[in-house]
């Protein structure tokens, strides 16, 4: 019998110690508070222990929550950057298209106020050195565009179309000095001929000596040359030269388009009024 | 005299043709002290009641011991050894008192049972024990579970739960394996 019990002991011990978690179990089951009492004890043995582990393990999480913040906020940097680098480039898209709707709309205006048919068309090239002032449009002979038609903006006269072809145009800018637009002063009513001198302004020639033309007179097309509609804005007068150079004022017009920032213009395709 | 790999022999039951014959005879199997193994006991109740309980998964050390006791100590101390650390588990964690105790005495008796009749000296034998012992907690587990609240908690994930209890018990059972093997001295 004692060889027996030295025999299965351990499978006996296992035995009793099952049917004591069992017995725990049942009588913990059927008490409505926790019947516990040498886990208490065991509880309070580990108290240390577990206050210890759970201090360490907050001061380490929170170095790794410190570390992996860093990260991250150094991939979010990164991706905000990024994020800003897109926004920004939309915000500088939606400035461009403003400033062409701003463009089109002073040209809607500007058709509107026109009675003559009209063509909008985009400069898709200009000349390639600074005397060269001439710029290419992008409608030709195909949208009814031919020779001697006026290129306009808002602020004034861009010049006329001197070539074409199917889907393109070549527009002489006033600022030529082959260029001459029959023009009047807008006050005193004097008539002369507004000539380009290449860079971005004209003279108006043949104002008689002795009249009242002021600087900052408003010089407009006279439309006696029937290429240029009447009244439309060219430039203001910005300097009268010496007279004692014959029976001609020399009077200097700033012209009030900006050539070198032209996109769009509007091409009279018919007779102007 | 059998010569297994360093690294095998670190984490697998050692040959010992005279176990047997040991055991029939009345000689304890092993005569090696359970202190370290207590001292392992406490530590991974440490972790699973205070330092994972912070993670998604908390690994269940303690299991694995139980499984190590059962292959390595198979005696009245490491019959009470599991006993009491499912017992220390429960008190520390708050679950119901017994469940843990019941769950690793039964895994115990059950490694004892096999460690007794097999030679356990290859890994995946161990890795075979381990997945036992991971089915008998569970099937204690849902026993326990039908006596109070806990089966709404728990029978809903238990499938997951069991998957990713062995999934995670057999990844680190060599690393504790080969930590104890190394801590404890060669005896018995």
């Amino acid at each position: 019998m004692h060889g027996w019990f030295r025999r299965y002991k351990v499978f006996l011990s296992c035995g009793f110690f099952l049917a004591l978690s069992v017995f725990l179990a049942t009588l913990n089951a059927s008490s409505p508070y926790r019947v516990d009492p040498v886990g208490v004890l065991f509880l309070e043995a580990m108290l240390p222990l577990q206050i210890g582990v759970t201090v360490a393990s907050r001061g380490v999480e929170q170095v790794w929550d410190s570390y992996f913040g860093l990260w991250s906020a150094h991939r979010d940097n990164d991706l905000l950057r990024q994020r800003v680098g897109e926004l920004e480039q939309l915000a500088q898209r939606a400035v461009e298209v403003n400033l062409a709707n701003q463009r089109l709309q002073q040209l809607l205006d500007l058709q509107a106020k026109i009675e003559s048919p009209t063509v909008a068309a985009r400069v898709i090239g200009r000349g390639p050195a600074l005397w060269v002032n001439r710029i290419v449009l992008d409608k030709g002979t195909q949208q009814n565009m031919a020779k001697d038609m006026v290129a306009l903006v808002a602020e004034g006269i861009v010049g006329r179309v001197v070539s074409t072809s199917a889907h393109t145009a070549q527009v002489l800018l006033a600022s030529d000095p082959s260029s001459g637009i029959d023009a009047l002063v807008q006050r005193t009513r004097d008539r002369g001929i507004v000539v380009g001198t290449g860079n971005g302004r004209g003279t108006l020639k043949y104002i008689p000596d002795g009249t009242d033309v002021r600087v900052g007179d408003s010089v407009v097309a006279s439309g006696l040359d029937e290429i240029f509609p009447k009244g439309h804005p060219i430039g203001s007068v910005v300097r009268i030269g010496m007279k004692d150079r014959g029976m001609f004022e020399d009077v200097e017009v700033r012209l009030h388009v900006e050539f070198a920032k032209l996109e769009e213009v509007l091409v009279i395709t018919g007779r102007p009024q | 005299m059998l010569s297994l790999p360093s690294w095998k022999k670190f984490w697998s039951s050692p040959a010992d043709p005279n176990r047997l014959a040991n055991e029939l005879s009345g000689v304890p199997v092993s005569a090696r002290p359970l202190g370290i193994v207590v001292l392992s006991g406490v530590s991974a109740i440490l972790l699973q009641t205070s330092l994972f309980p912070h993670s998604p998964f908390v690994p269940d050390f303690v299991l694995i011991l139980c499984v190590y006791i059962g292959i390595y100590h198979r005696s009245v101390g490491g019959a009470a050894a599991a006993f009491f650390l499912g017992y220390i588990l429960d008190t520390c964690s708050g679950a119901p008192v017994g469940m843990h105790a019941c769950a690793m005495s039964t895994v115990f008796a059950a490694v004892a049972a096999i460690s007794g009749s097999l030679w356990l000296n290859n890994p995946p034998a161990v890795l075979g024990l381990i997945l036992l012992a991971v089915g008998l907690k569970t099937a204690v587990f849902l026993v326990f579970s039908t006596f109070g609240q806990l089966a709404t908690v728990l029978q809903p994930v238990i499938a997951r739960y069991v998957m990713w209890d062995a999934a995670v018990a057999m990844l680190l059972t060599p690393i504790v394996f080969i930590v104890l093997r190394r801590r404890e001295p060669e005896s018995g």
